[in-house]
């Protein structure tokens, strides 16, 4: 009894980043909550995850043999099922698109608390506190979860390291989840965004611009201005949505994440939780917005808040 | 005593054909008159009041003086006006003899057309026959000669390059109506003359052109019998062609001869700065040809194709999809296909709609007084009233709707530009005030135009003016939204402000926003009760020549004046702004635009709202080029906050930013009087600025010089040093580390504690006959930047939350919407969690479309407990029977992204996150593809009955019009009253808010081409390059 179980998530035979970084969270906390720290995943071959899930701190992970494709009622049936075995103290999962769809129905079918979009869990006089946004992300929410005796926590992308690799076994459990049949969702296909020629992941040097450019005519002009300066073009959600770029420009957490990224130039962007998500572990980071409260100036190594076709003339003078 | 044989030497049978042919041609002009008058008499009212008396004398004064034509093209005008004057002698001698021959002599056998009578008629024909020709051989040579773009009609700005059928038509009646009328008048002289060489009456009859033109046919060989033939058959030319001219009046061009004085004679001076009205029973927008009142029907037909809208269209000149004068002529055609139920969008597509600029110069220069903005809004109102419209635009409307500002900002923030003042403003809802001043929305939040805001206050306060605002009692004043078409709203707005109006005490109205000023002084009707409403520049203007403001220090600067249009074309506002240039020394340099002819900014008529299409030059930049073509001028002077921040960033986007500096009068104003309550840091900034651009001006003339005599000595480029980067540390740019100082207490014994749903009292609702679905909304609180804690500090305080309906929810709805009209049955009904004070939100959901709404109030439970609101909507899906229930994706306060998923599992229903579509019959099982990260898309089926949660941006939502929101307010909302929510639903609580800790980014400072170094600089080195 007690503990935390994480559940991983996984999309076509790969683990989910935000996996790994609820183990990274749940290994910091294993030695104040008490228990065993166990990761389950749920799969068609749940064997082929073993590896990456038995990162330091991990006592066991659980394999449920399961139709391979992400199904929320199976999920939440497993999951429940599980936690009925082992009694958690805490449940933690990503706060993904996956993640939401299974997540709160777990947490009503088991009680206790939910917290979603959780960046954090500490202890404050005997008191357990998950952190989290609240109005649009200009406030931090401290929620009490001492009192309930099982927690389900989405932790937001980002908000912990995946620890290094461990050597937990793992035991493959057979479940009875036909009670979720009735809900179950057949799976059809993945299709994927229209192919790019960008790849944001892999790029070291981006610039991003987002609704500040005002205007799908001015993409050309940043676009080139981004070649100029060798950088690759990105962009932040609005601007896809707009379908002023294509998806795979987009940086954030419905978008991509600039995961080799050294520096971040930000033009125009205020800086939304969902796009900060995708850049705001690069090490320097340049933004520019007229807000001076722009949000983005909180991850930002360097901000400037001037007219951004002023600079951009300025900087195409520069890299002339 | 003198006189001519009329008839000479006819035979009965082509007196009788004559009669004929000419009773024929009266009746095609009178029923193709009266055609044109019934299909008005079908039209909507004028709306608008018509002063005939005043107008027809106007009319008169502008047709004698052809003022309208003259102005601004004197060649056309002239040539027009011979035209005019020789046709209309031409028309009325030629009556004479017709009221003598057909009516007078036969009713009384009296004659007048004879003797001296005759003689002044004939020199006075003669003359006007002269007078036609040249006036037309001038047309002709300006239609064949001078390459006016103007006049061939071809659709540059759309970037056509050949004309249209229609207007290869067009341009064949031009020169068929000119050439038809120069035959006319033509084979009157030569009927004429060869009359005077066969009769050679005495005086030559005083017709000194057909003298002439006898004598010189005479002399070219032409005998006595030859003259009998020619005139013989030259009588049936000239009549025949005179015939076909009057038969064709009304089915040609030459309409415009009759429409036009009665265009002028209805003319409204002031169309577009006082927008017609929608009556109650009247359709939002016009659909159909008939919706236009008779006016506008009448502007069609009287539109002779001249193009001086077209030339001076802002639009037109940028390259929108808009010439004010192609729009008329395209309605022209539909209105006269006689199908009053003809669909006007049919032939004027939304984006030239969207092009208009309100700006009023099509309006201003039209010499038969058409109202085309009129019209165009008119249509627009038809556009917003079904939501067709740019989602920018849309976004801003419901923006204005939300918070009464297109800022998006509270309302408690629109008078948050004053603390910074030395003085306190007064509220004039609290106390009596000589001045309101209605700031507007621009210079309320933009904070370029809040300096400006603060100077003008200042200004005031030196001239001892008992000045008020509203503070948050105002809202947008709706100049612009009422020209994007958005009446509903509009009058939503003047109803506010007029209320907050007359809640205070004031003699006149100020206002540095001429959109404001506009609406105020012409629309607002009884909220300003015939108070005045006067720009600053007017009280400036005053002072600064009585001296109440003193001038110390003299400008002497070179300057130039834009002419807001709002200000000077709709409000004939010209001259304060020049009195004021003038009083603080400055010399005034006039721009080829000015005045009436003033060049838009290119932010009127919601333009500012949005975005440009690609291909077009702003009119700003323009604009620009146009002052700087002026030549060192030193400052680009703006009385309006939109021109401010338009020009202010095409000074530096259209390359002129070392020419010329953009202010607004009030800078200088504060500058020439020595203003002492402006702080330190303010007037420096301005002298700096102009300093700075006189650098700059130098710079650019002397650097590429300079350059260019080092290059030619070394044989180099010098390459600029980077410039240093600052070394300060980034901080705090990861998040605390997770610690636990402390075991958590013990949390008791481990058990489930399955969610059910709440039981709700039975409440009204009609019983279930088809498809339901339920679409959850929330009625969310939005925090402003400034904003504070509970003492308890447990939340913030509410007043510091402004509310609306939770935007992620707005594509639930649609998707709800377009499910059951895509099924052709069906019932949406909208549930919010929430107090009474949620209302707004639901009714916004009604608005949109749904059909009824529930409300359930959560007395026991946090609305921004997930699980608690979860409980309470399974409740209602099961009372409602739902077959499916949608969220948004999540609510954009708290974002918990889990009502979907909670309610599913609580109901025990099939459930999907993050949809971005969805197809169902409404009975098997419902296909829907899901959104992942990095765009893939999931493609599951699922049985019904479920809940889903759409992602945003899977649809559009449709717009609500404030028409539509009113209309909502009949639609039935339930309230159902929670009899058990268990406790494991609730006691989610909230242990702390705080402030988020932030990192804060070294801030670089600068112009921009400093900031730009030193980017480059960091860019430089973290590249290695």
């Amino acid at each position: 009894m007690g503990g935390i179980l994480v559940i991983a998530e996984h999309l076509r035979g790969t683990l989910g980043a935000q996996t790994g970084e609820a183990i990274g969270l749940a290994r910091d906390l294993k030695a104040r909550i008490g228990g065993p720290l166990v990761v389950t995943v749920i799969a068609g071959d749940p064997a082929r995850y073993h590896a990456d899930l038995a990162l330091e701190g991990v006592d066991e992970v659980l394999g449920v043999a399961a139709a391979e494709h992400f199904d929320p009622a199976v999920y939440e049936e497993a999951a429940f099922a599980l936690a009925l075995e082992l009694k958690p103290r805490l449940v933690l999962l990503g706060h993904s698109v996956n993640g939401m769809g299974f997540g709160p129905a777990l947490a009503v079918r088991l009680g206790g608390s939910l917290v979603s979009d959780a960046f954090g869990i500490e202890a404050d006089g005997g008191r357990l506190l998950a952190l989290r946004g609240g109005y649009g992300n200009k406030v931090l929410t401290k929620l009490d979860i001492s009192a309930a005796c099982v927690t389900t926590v989405m932790l937001r992308g980002g908000s912990a390291k995946p620890p290094s690799a461990g050597t937990a076994p793992l035991r493959l459990v057979s479940l009875d989840l036909q009670s979720a049949a009735a809900r179950t969702a057949e799976h059809k296909d993945y299709v994927d965004p229209p192919p790019a020629d960008v790849d944001i992941t892999k790029a070291e040097f981006i610039l991003s611009v987002g609704r500040g450019i005002q205007d799908e005519k001015n993409i050309e002009r940043f676009r080139a201005l981004a070649e100029r300066l060798g950088a690759t073009f990105g962009c932040s959600r609005p601007i896809a949505d707009s379908g002023w770029l294509p998806k795979a420009h987009q940086v954030g957490l419905s978008g991509k994440v600039a995961s080799n990224c050294k520096l971040y130039l930000a033009l125009g962007i205020s800086g939304a939780v969902q796009h900060l998500h995708g850049m705001k572990h690069v090490e320097t980071i340049v933004a520019v917005n007229t807000d001076r409260n722009a949000p983005i100036y909180n991850v930002a190594t360097y901000g400037a808040a001037i007219d951004l076709f002023a600079l951009a003339d300025a900087l195409e003078k520069e890299f002339n | 005593m003198q006189t001519r044989e009329l008839f000479s030497q006819f035979t009965p049978f082509a007196f009788g054909m004559f009669y004929l042919i000419a009773i024929a041609a009266m009746a095609a002009f009178v029923v193709g008159l009266a055609r044109h008058i019934l299909r008005y008499r079908r039209a909507r009212p004028a709306g608008v009041p018509v002063d005939w008396w005043a107008g027809l004398r106007r009319m008169v004064d502008d047709v004698v003086t052809h003022r309208t034509l003259g102005r601004r093209d004197p060649y056309a005008g002239t040539a027009h006006r011979l035209i005019f004057f020789g046709f209309a002698i031409l028309f009325v001698g030629t009556s004479t003899i017709t009221l003598e021959y057909d009516i007078v002599e036969p009713l009384t056998g009296l004659t007048f057309w004879k003797g001296w009578f005759y003689l002044g008629f004939s020199l006075a024909m003669d003359i006007a026959g002269v007078m036609l020709v040249v006036g037309l051989v001038m047309m002709i040579a300006r239609r064949a000669w001078f390459g006016l773009a103007k006049l061939d009609y071809v659709r540059r700005y759309r970037g056509d390059t050949a004309p249209l059928p229609r207007a290869t038509a067009w341009k064949i009646e031009d020169w068929v109506f000119l050439v038809t009328l120069l035959l006319i008048a033509l084979s009157g002289f030569l009927q004429e003359a060869v009359r005077l060489l066969i009769d050679r009456p005495p005086l030559s009859d005083l017709s000194p052109v057909g003298a002439a033109l006898g004598r010189l046919l005479s002399g070219l060989g032409l005998d006595a019998e030859g003259a009998a033939t020619v005139r013989g058959v030259n009588w049936w030319i000239h009549g025949i062609l005179a015939l076909s001219f009057v038969a064709g009046v009304a089915w040609t061009k030459g309409k415009h001869m009759v429409a036009a004085f009665g265009s002028l004679a209805v003319r409204d001076s002031r169309s577009v700065a006082r927008l017609p009205e929608v009556a109650e029973d009247e359709p939002a927008g016009v659909t159909r040809m008939d919706d236009f009142s008779w006016r506008d029907l009448l502007h069609l037909d009287a539109c002779t194709k001249c193009g001086r809208c077209h030339d001076v269209c802002p639009a037109r000149n940028s390259n929108y999809p808009l010439s004010p004068r192609d729009l008329i002529l395209d309605l022209r055609l539909l209105a006269q296909s006689g199908d009053g139920a003809a669909d006007p969008h049919g032939v004027i597509a939304p984006e030239t709609l969207w092009s208009c600029l309100s700006c009023g110069a099509c309006a201003e220069i039209c010499p038969v007084g058409i109202e085309q903005p009129v019209k165009i809004v008119k249509m627009r109102r038809a556009l917003v009233d079904k939501g067709e419209m740019d989602p920018t635009l849309r976004g801003v409307l419901e923006t204005v709707a939300n918070v009464g500002n297109s800022f998006g900002e509270p309302a408690r923030k629109r008078g948050a530009w004053t603390r910074e003042l030395e003085f306190p403003v007064k509220d004039a809802r609290k106390e009596p005030v000589e001045a309101l001043w209605f700031v507007g929305d621009f210079a309320s939040f933009d904070p370029r135009s809040q300096t400006i805001s603060r100077l003008v206050a200042r200004l005031f306060n030196a001239g001892s003016l008992d000045f008020g605002i509203l503070f948050d009692g105002e809202r947008t004043a709706g100049n612009d939204i009422r020209r994007v078409g958005e009446e509903g709203l509009f009058e939503s707005l003047s109803a506010h402000n007029g209320a907050q109006m007359a809640q205070a005490k004031f003699d006149w109205i100020v206002t540095t926003d001429p959109h404001s000023l506009n609406t105020l002084r012409n629309e607002y009707g009884k909220a300003v009760q015939g108070r005045k409403v006067l720009h600053y520049t007017n009280v400036l203007a005053d002072w600064l020549e009585s001296g109440r403001l003193k001038v110390t220090r003299p400008l002497n600067k070179r300057v130039t004046y834009h002419d807001p249009c709002h200000l000077g074309r709709l409000n004939k506002e010209y001259d304060a702004p020049r009195r004021v240039l003038r009083a603080i020394g400055c010399e005034l340099v006039e721009m080829p635009r000015s005045g009436d002819n003033s060049f838009c900014c290119g932010a009127g008529g919601g333009r500012i709202w949005t975005p440009d299409p690609p291909g077009v030059e702003k009119p700003s930049h323009s604009r620009m080029h146009e002052a700087a073509a002026l030549g060192n001028i030193d400052i680009f002077v703006t009385c309006c906050p939109k021109d401010l921040t338009m020009f202010e960033d095409a000074r530096k986007s259209s390359g002129h930013e070392a020419d010329f500096l953009v202010a607004d009068i009030a800078e200088l104003v504060a500058e020439a009087v020595e203003l002492r309550a402006i702080p330190a840091n303010y007037l420096p900034e301005l002298a700096n600025r102009i300093a700075e651009s006189l650098a700059e001006k130098v710079t650019a003339r002397v650097v590429p010089e300079l350059i260019q005599a080092l290059t030619a000595q070394s044989g180099r480029v010098l390459a600029a040093a980077p410039a240093p980067v600052p070394a300060a540390e980034p901080e705090g740019a990861t998040p605390k580390p997770v610690t636990l100082d402390a075991v958590p207490g013990e949390a008791g014994e481990w058990s489930v504690r399955t969610v059910t749903p709440a039981v709700l009292a039975d409440y009204e609702r009609p019983v279930k006959s088809g498809l339901r679905v339920l679409v959850a909304v929330k009625h969310v609180g939005k925090l402003g930047d400034e904003f504070r804690f509970r003492p308890d500090g447990l939340d913030v305080l509410p007043e510091d939350l402004d509310h609306q309906l939770n935007e992620f929810d707005e594509t639930a709805i649609e998707a709800a919407l377009q499910l059951v009209e895509r099924l052709g049955e069906g019932e949406v009904v909208a549930v919010t969690i929430g107090p009474e004070a949620a209302e707004p939100s639901l009714r916004k959901a009604l608005a949109k479309g749904a059909h009824r709404g529930v409300r359930v109030s959560p007395d026991a439970a946090s609305p921004a407990d997930p699980i608690a609101v979860a409980a309470l909507l399974a409740g209602v899906a099961l009372c409602e029977e739902a077959d499916l229930v949608l969220t948004g994706v999540q609510s954009s306060d708290f974002a918990n992204g889990a009502t979907a998923a909670a309610l599913g599992g609580i109901l025990g229903w099939s459930h999907a996150a993050v949809v971005v579509e969805m197809q169902w019959d409404g009975k098997g099982r419902l296909d829907i593809t899901r959104e992942l990260e990095g765009g893939v898309r999931h493609g599951q089926s699922l049985s019904a009955p479920a809940v889903l949660s759409i992602q945003s941006g899977a649809n559009v939502p449709r717009y609500a019009t404030m028409r539509m929101i009113k209309d909502a307010r009949s639609k039935p909302v339930a309230e159902a009253v929670v009899e058990e929510l268990g406790p494991e639903a609730t006691g989610r609580r909230v242990a702390a808010m705080d402030r988020p800790p932030v990192g804060q980014a070294a801030m670089l400072e600068g112009s921009a081409a400093e900031v730009a170094a030193r980017i480059a600089a960091i860019v430089r080195e973290k590249r290695g390059g």
